[in-house]
């Protein structure tokens, strides 16, 4: 084989392959990834509300055990309530990502 | 719109013009990453897929001292070099592909592959690099991130490898 011959080769682009698929699959790949710093805050927004919802907890059970009197019988049941909609739409939301 | 323009929105983290830029640029580093895996269309399709969400992660750390591309072949090598040590227990020993698909399945391609496939990965990339993709020596040597004078030693070796294994074939 001469020079010219093996360069005539080389030179020859490379066997063309299919991209659709390829194409599909990183671009998901990417748009997981572009997801990624929302899925992380969303996640730290459900374990932040956990430990809301855990200390609104203790503390009515508390306050219950203690018979106050001040606090209004449907505050506690409300905000623990509200509580549960954000980390359902937390949740939710991590979940859509 | 060019290249430029769709790096610059890529590096806003715009996804619709990194699309672009990969299928743009996808058919020849998975190219460059077949050869370098001797025909193993599994392994150098997630290399590919590795380079390209690295380099979406790092686009913004692009600054345009390079081609596009070649920054791409920069990130395929060392991701390819990365996987070679992780598999240095089972190394590809030799070409596992099939013919290559479409109308450049000749015989004479198979046999420049399977002569490839007996290259050392530097002496692959470099000519691959090169000769195929028509970078510069310069370009090719920022590449695989190794001294201009180290390319081409890699491009003599591996040239006369490529004849002497050529010359064998019937």
């Amino acid at each position: 084989m001469t020079d010219a011959e093996l360069d005539a080769m080389l030179t020859e682009p490379l066997p063309a392959l299919d991209t659709t698929a390829f194409s599909v699959a990183l671009m998901e790949a990417v748009a997981r990834d572009a997801a990624r710093p929302a899925r992380i805050l969303a996640w730290l927004c459900v374990g932040v509300l956990t430990v809301i919802l855990a200390a609104a907890g203790a503390l009515g059970a508390w306050a219950m055990s203690r018979g106050y009197d001040s606090v209004a019988p449907t505050a506690i049941p409300l905000a623990l309530t509200a509580l549960t909609l954000l980390l359902s739409a937390s949740v939710f939301q991590a979940a859509r990502e | 719109m060019d290249e430029r323009d769709l790096v610059a929105q890529a590096c806003a983290r715009d996804v619709a013009a990194f699309s672009a830029l990969a299928r743009a640029h996808q058919s020849k580093v998975r190219g460059l990453l077949l050869r370098l895996t001797k025909g193993n269309h599994a392994l150098a399709d997630d290399l590919a897929q590795e380079t390209f969400l690295e380099a979406w992660r790092a686009v913004a750390s692009f600054r345009g001292d390079s081609a596009f591309a070649t920054w791409l072949y920069r990130i395929a090598y060392s991701r390819f070099l990365m996987a070679a040590r992780k598999r240095k227990d089972e190394p590809l020993d030799d070409w596992q592909g099939e013919a290559p698909s479409g109308e450049n399945a000749t015989q004479a391609r198979i046999d420049l592959e399977r002569a490839f496939a007996k290259l050392s990965a530097p002496e692959s990339a470099a000519l691959t690099l090169c000769f195929a993709l028509g970078l510069s020596n310069t370009e090719a040597a920022g590449a695989l991130d190794m001294p201009l004078g180290t390319l081409k030693s890699h491009v003599l070796r591996g040239r006369e490898k490529l004849k002497a294994l050529l010359g064998r074939y019937p």
